[in-house]
């Protein structure tokens, strides 16, 4: 065998052995490594009272409500499989509205309801002109389609 | 908040370092090469 | 692939293609901004600040094919001792942490209107901010082989540019695996879920920067060979 190949199977084991490691790693970390707990990961797996965590979801449509105070919003979020109620006193971000997505910071409550502290606005992977708001999106080809 | 001071800002930003890493690279190429140059001619 | 190792070779080539990269790249990239300035409709969302896409993107596109090509050129170095790929790597790195650092930035300018925050220790954005320490790292370890006389870079700067190629698929899945605040993939192999009104300039630009990408790095090249080229001959004066 030329030292050429030698090397070049050195190289690859080497490389393959190192991806491996670090993909290895990095799917290790998949739990510390999210950024925000979804509803349902609240539900399965149980957030303590008080602890400081980020939730993060759809804001479900026709859930804002504004409290007498003025300042104070009450909303509900959502992953699709659990819904968590949830409030937060402040303004929120530009983006923050119905059927868009959210990222809050903060902590439940004894009732269960989340008392975020600080609003972060999540939007998703689609990008459209206004004129074609409030048409549905075809998860098949990719395509704008009326509402009907 | 104005939305377009951002897009300036950025767009800004990309061009400016943009510009900048393309004129040091020229420089230093020409800088080298002309002195590979003047090395050349001397020997 | 040894055709293009002789560097008198691999210059004739390159003198040419030089300026045609640079030039033919800055004319798309100006035309795609400013289409995407100008000429494309705001985001039903975002609004205007969706524009910083059409530079963001082809900045992080660059980022990280600039590792990816470190990662290429290191592997020829160390398994072909091809001559032309330390250089390579060494010539990419600068601009290659150049871009990765205006992708962080012109995505914190981007994030503070449409997520309301600057920067958030997320997966996406924590893993590309770890591709520009990899950067720095690689060009001290360039910087220190380069003062050693030799013109490229050493091999273990070249096993540190493959080892950091793992990280390149973090961060293509990182907005997958994990939840992210940044948003998951647009354009995918099934398509796009830009809207094509939206999309077309990312085109330009992306071929653009792409195109002066290469130009920088030829450029880089160059310098680096002449460089080589005067020190070869200050020693051989040297010795008489």
């Amino acid at each position: 065998m030329k030292a050429k190949h030698q090397r070049l199977i050195l190289v690859i084991v080497a490389l393959a052995a190192l991806i491996g490691a670090g993909l290895l790693a990095a799917s290790a970390l998949k739990d510390e490594a999210a950024y925000f707990y979804a509803p349902n990961d609240v539900r399965t797996k149980g957030v303590e009272p008080g602890k400081a965590i980020r939730l993060g979801g759809m804001v479900v449509k026709g859930s804002i409500k504004r409290a007498s105070d003025g300042v104070t919003i009450h909303f509900d979020v959502t992953d699709g499989k659990a819904t968590v109620p949830a409030s937060f006193k402040g303004i929120t971000p530009d983006l923050f509205r119905e059927g868009s997505g959210v990222v809050a910071e903060g902590a439940f409550d004894k009732s269960g309801i989340f008392q975020a502290t600080n609003l972060l606005a999540k939007h998703d992977e689609r990008y459209m002109p206004r004129e074609l708001q409030g048409m549905k999106y075809d998860e098949k080809t990719h395509k704008m389609k009326a509402d009907r | 908040m104005n939305q377009w001071a951002f897009v300036v800002g950025a767009y800004a930003l990309t061009f400016f370092a943009t510009g900048l890493i393309s004129a040091l690279s020229w420089r230093a190429m020409r800088v080298s090469e002309g002195r590979a140059r003047q090395v050349a001619d001397r020997s | 692939m040894h055709r293009f190792a002789n560097p008198a070779r691999f210059l004739q080539i390159a003198r040419p293609l030089t300026g045609w990269l640079f030039w033919s790249g800055l004319l798309l990239l100006l035309i795609g901004s400013g289409c995407g300035l100008f000429l494309t409709p705001a985001d039903y969302l975002q609004g205007d600040t969706v524009r910083i896409l059409y530079i963001h993107v082809p900045a992080a596109w660059l980022g990280m094919a600039g590792w990816s090509g470190i990662a290429i050129a290191a592997l020829m170095q160390l398994v072909w001792r091809h001559p032309l790929a330390a250089v390579a790597g060494r010539a990419i790195a600068v601009p290659g942490a150049l871009f990765t650092a205006i992708c962080l930035l012109t995505g914190s300018i981007w994030g503070r209107p449409t997520w309301g925050t600057w920067w958030e220790w997320d997966g996406r954005m924590t893993s590309m901010l770890v591709l520009f320490f990899l950067y720095l790292g690689y060009i001290a370890l360039a910087h220190a082989s380069a003062r050693q006389g030799s013109g490229g870079v050493s091999p273990v700067a070249a096993i540190f540019g493959l080892v950091g190629a793992v990280n390149i698929p973090i961060i293509n899945r990182s907005v997958v695996w994990w939840n992210s605040l940044h948003q998951g993939p647009s354009i995918t192999l099934r398509g796009s879920s830009i809207d094509t009104t939206l999309l077309w300039p990312l085109g330009l630009t992306l071929l653009g920067f792409t195109l002066l990408f290469g130009g920088i790095v030829l450029m880089r090249m160059r310098a680096i060979l002449a460089h080589n080229k005067i020190e070869a001959r200050m020693q051989r004066l040297a010795r008489g």
